[in-house]
């Protein structure tokens, strides 16, 4: 029999004996840490946000060299066929200019309504603007590195968004960088609506880039390929009217959809304020109450 | 590598690097911060677990690579660097190591193939209890959607254990 004792030496054998007395402790507290990550996923804040600090500005630096050369391919890539794809964004060019001038005049006249109905504008003031450095890799769950932190006023809870559309929301900050939850994670639910028609609909991520979306009203699939979601506002964290997702598939009572700030080929992205902070924060308080 | 056995009588000035000891230890660090620092963003999450990877495959080439233990505080590196909730990797890396130890006792004979087999057992040990924890977190997806990255990482195994396999060679100044 193979065994595993080390030979006579006395001292040997009972470090060997320690070690693995010592590695079942090493067993019994990693599960005492784990159950308590699971129970108050805050308690770690300090702890993960002086992590995110050490690798973080590593990443960013990184960041720079695969843009470019990611830049040169498609760079390269744009060569060809140029003629036609020239051709081609001219037209679209023409049909832009037309659509600017319509949404010029829409913007005037929704001017003219909210005076009129004395709505008061919100003024959206973002709190700190950065870049999608990295991201989580070998897990079913969807994280980004963002490249602000607390220094900048990020703090855990703030969405996060690109010019194309919604990226997350933060969910651990460090002093320079900070932990974002993708819409397209599995934990991540978003309260939206179909931009055309405005019916309310819950987009939830799948965990493998794409989100998962459902309609509110039960009913026929109210869904089509090619359908744009945007946010509704509902529950105060995200702004309404930002955009989401892609609709790419249907499935038989909803959608599958493709977040439109892919965060791969997202260079900036700007992190706000919750929507209506005094919702967000009775929400917290009352979720503390029950617990 | 049994194989050093049969290379040359080694040369005189060779021998073990200074700090031969912590250098499974320090390779399995650089394997997570590789991660943590990959200046690229995943939308699938199919890269392999490297810093798991390259632990398992020390533990399979030697037994006295380090104490067993000494897996906790590895994990808690690869929790802090990687975003995984903290305690999962040092209650999986450590389990492992300790059923290294008992797999250890009761294999008669080790090859190729039985390692690459044990290391598939304790890396779909690895996926499924992410996938549980993922799942008591709120986000539970089917289960099917790890094997893409379980596979990955199975394919993965050989290479990282050829470069681990080099290292040892190296830190032994063989």
């Amino acid at each position: 029999m193979a065994t595993a004792r080390p030979g006579w030496s006395r001292k040997a054998q009972y470090g060997l004996f320690f070690s693995f007395i010592a590695a079942i402790g090493g067993l019994l507290i990693g599960l005492v840490m784990l159950a308590i990550s699971l129970v108050s996923p805050r308690a770690y804040d300090s702890v993960r946000g002086v992590a995110l600090d050490v690798t973080a500005p590593v990443t960013g630096g990184l960041r720079e060299v695969t843009a470019t050369v990611g830049g040169l391919f498609t760079g390269a890539g744009n060569y060809w066929d140029a003629a036609h794809q020239n051709a081609k964004l001219k037209r679209e060019r023409e049909m832009m200019l037309q659509r600017i001038v319509e949404a010029k005049a829409i913007q005037l006249e929704n001017q003219e309504l909210k005076a009129a109905l004395q709505l008061r504008e919100r003024s959206e003031k973002p709190v700190a603007s950065g870049r999608i450095v990295g991201s989580s890799f070998s897990s079913p769950r969807r994280y980004a590195i963002f490249s602000a932190g607390t220094a900048d006023g990020v703090r855990v809870g703030m969405p996060v968004r690109s010019p194309r559309g919604l990226i997350g929301r933060v969910i651990d900050s460090g002093s320079l960088a900070s932990r974002v939850l993708l819409v397209s994670d599995r934990a991540s639910i978003v309260p939206a609506r179909i931009l055309r028609g405005g019916q309310p609909v819950i987009s939830q991520g799948r965990g493998d880039g794409t989100v998962d979306l459902r309609p509110l009203e039960v009913g026929r699939n109210p869904f089509r390929p090619g359908d744009i979601v945007i946010t509704s506002g509902t529950g105060g964290l995200y702004p309404p009217l930002v955009p989401i997702a892609r609709v790419v598939r249907l499935d038989d009572d909803g959608a599958i959809a493709l977040p439109l700030a892919d965060p791969g080929s997202t260079s900036f992205a700007i992190v706000e304020q919750p929507y209506e902070p005094a919702a967000v924060a009775e929400e917290a308080a009352g979720a503390q109450q029950v617990q | 590598m049994v194989r050093a056995a049969l290379a040359p009588a080694r040369q005189i000035g060779q021998g073990p690097v200074p700090g031969a000891r912590y250098v499974p230890a320090i390779t399995v660090v650089i394997a997570s911060l590789i991660l943590a620092v990959l200046p690229i963003v995943s939308t699938s999450g199919w890269f392999p677990d490297l810093g798991f990877l390259v632990l398992i495959a020390w533990r399979l080439l030697r037994s006295d690579a380090w104490p067993a233990w000494w897996a906790a505080p590895l994990g808690f590196a690869n929790d802090l660097l990687t975003g995984a909730p903290i305690g999962l990797s040092v209650a999986v890396w450590t389990a492992a190591m300790l059923i290294l130890d008992i797999a250890d006792r009761r294999t008669e004979w080790r090859g190729y193939w039985l390692e690459w087999a044990m290391a598939t057992v304790l890396l779909l040990g690895n996926e499924a209890a992410e996938w549980r924890v993922a799942q008591i977190m709120d986000a539970s997806v089917p289960f099917y959607t790890v094997l893409a990255p379980l596979l990955i990482a199975v394919l993965a195994f050989p290479i990282i254990a050829f470069f681990v396999a080099r290292t040892d060679r190296w830190r032994l100044g063989r």
